[in-house]
């Protein structure tokens, strides 16, 4: 530091050279598989883009059934650079959600979760909930007809959860359609409660690593692996990564500028061919495989329970890979986590050509 | 009877004339009126001036220039870093006498 005065006035306050030397002490090991390090630190710089750009977008936003549009018609339009930010926010938003599957993906199949860091992944597998929420939440900001059909689909699918689902699809849209009242609780879920929790989510996460160390793949456990200083080491390969992200990011940005659509008009039928956001292509497709009726029962229910079982299985692994808690070779979960991917990667590709 | 002709022939015109000037309303309406939702006006998301996407574009090329320089800058600081380090001259050495 080169401001001598400064530096004395904080280190006579707080132990400077104590947070230096914790700075200092961070080791990463290197390895061949070390690149899915960085994949997490992308999904952070992700979500920092995505709070600086959402807080300029909702200085001139306006969370009103009749307004809401325009504004954002007023945002692309006349604001200097509105449709940018715009933009930015929108393709920030979809490499942040895949970045986050890939961080996913990663760690289960590197068996990261294994003891000691359940933990780890508890939190990542709940920020990733959120950050969907995060998605649907603001795609229904746009209101127009995409986005209302979109969500009315979404809390429509909620509401067909057996006991609880009445209550979630009453609860989010805040009436018996989906309304003003659903954009105005969908906006302070989006600028509110989610950034809140998603900061101490992300906090507790990052915190949990920190204790915890990096996690070496089970293979490469017993070999003598090298290890190198977080800073600066790690930390400029970190920068590196997060700079051609922010240009593939801006530069999508500028190619491709999403479209806005028509207003929302809750009378009218819902479009044609009406598709969601890639991220839950592989969820509708699975649902579609299911006929209405199923023995007698609505097929739609089981449908959602069927999901939901496959998704909790999926929470659950790091509880339920026993062999590899105990630090022993576990081809199962290997499998099912490379059939989780094949599945998702193949119900996408079909929700897109279809 | 000459001018009941003439009569005749100017109200035929008056008739075609309005008929012509219908059909040419009605079809200018037909094109600027929207047909529902499909026909409904795209709005622009994108500078609409050839200029401003220009500037933009240009404005897109120099920010690339600028990353790439900036990783190349972080690369070269990280090889003098690890070159540093395994030379062992980054660690600091306690019995080092200091100079006042």
């Amino acid at each position: 530091m080169n401001c001598p005065r400064l530096r004395d006035w904080l280190e006579e306050r707080y132990d400077i050279e104590g947070i230096k030397g914790i700075a200092l002490s961070k080791f990463v090991p290197e390895h061949r598989h070390d690149i899915w390090y960085y994949t997490g630190g992308v999904t952070l710089f992700l979500f920092i883009l995505q709070f600086l750009t959402g807080m300029l977008l909702a200085f001139y936003y306006v969370p009103h059934v009749d307004f809401a549009y325009k504004s954002i018609i007023e945002i692309v339009t006349k604001l200097r650079m509105g449709w940018f930010f715009k933009s930015l926010h929108h393709w920030g938003a979809q490499m942040a959600i895949l970045f986050l599957f890939v961080h996913l993906f990663g760690t289960l199949l590197m068996k990261s979760y294994r003891k000691p860091r359940e933990l780890v992944w508890v939190t990542g597998f709940v920020l990733l909930g959120i950050s969907i929420f995060f998605g649907l939440s603001g795609y229904l900001l746009l209101w127009d007809e995409r986005a209302f059909a979109a969500v009315r689909v979404a809390t429509g699918g909620a509401g067909a959860f057996p006991v609880v689902g009445g209550f979630i699809k009453a609860f989010l849209r805040g009436s018996i359609d989906v309304t003003g009242e659903t954009l105005l609780r969908f906006y302070a879920f989006h600028v509110a409660i989610l950034p809140l929790v998603t900061l101490a989510l992300i906090g507790l996460h990052l915190l949990l690593v920190q204790f915890h160390g990096m996690s070496v793949p089970p293979s490469l456990e017993k070999e003598k692996l090298r290890e190198v200083p977080f800073f600066p080491n790690v930390f400029y390969k970190d920068l590196m990564i997060w700079l051609v992200v922010l240009g593939v990011v801006v530069t999508l940005a500028v190619l491709f500028p999403p479209e806005i659509g028509v207003k929302a008009d809750p009378l009218a039928p819902p479009p044609e061919n009406i598709k969601p956001e890639w991220y839950f292509l592989f969820l509708l497709q699975t649902l579609k495989l299911f006929p209405g009726s199923i023995l007698g029962m609505n097929g739609e229910t089981i449908a959602i329970l069927t999901v939901s079982g496959a998704i909790l299985f999926f929470f659950l692994i790091p509880f339920l890979d026993r062999r590899s808690a105990r630090g022993e070779r576990s081809p199962l979960f290997t499998w099912i986590g490379v059939f989780y991917l094949i599945y998702f990667l193949v119900m996408t590709a079909v929700g897109f050509l279809s | 009877m000459w001018t009941g002709h003439l009569q005749k022939r100017m109200k035929r015109l008056l008739n075609r004339t309005r008929l012509a000037a219908a059909a040419a309303t009605a079809t200018l309406l037909l094109w600027t009126t929207p047909f529902g939702a499909a026909a409904a006006e795209k709005i622009a998301v994108f500078p609409e001036t050839p200029y401003d996407g220009y500037i933009v574009y240009e404005s897109l090329i120099v920010f690339w220039a600028a990353i790439i320089g900036l990783v190349v800058i972080l690369r070269m600081k990280l090889k003098e870093i690890e070159r540093t380090q395994s030379l062992g001259a980054d660690r600091e050495d306690k019995d080092a006498p200091l100079l006042e």
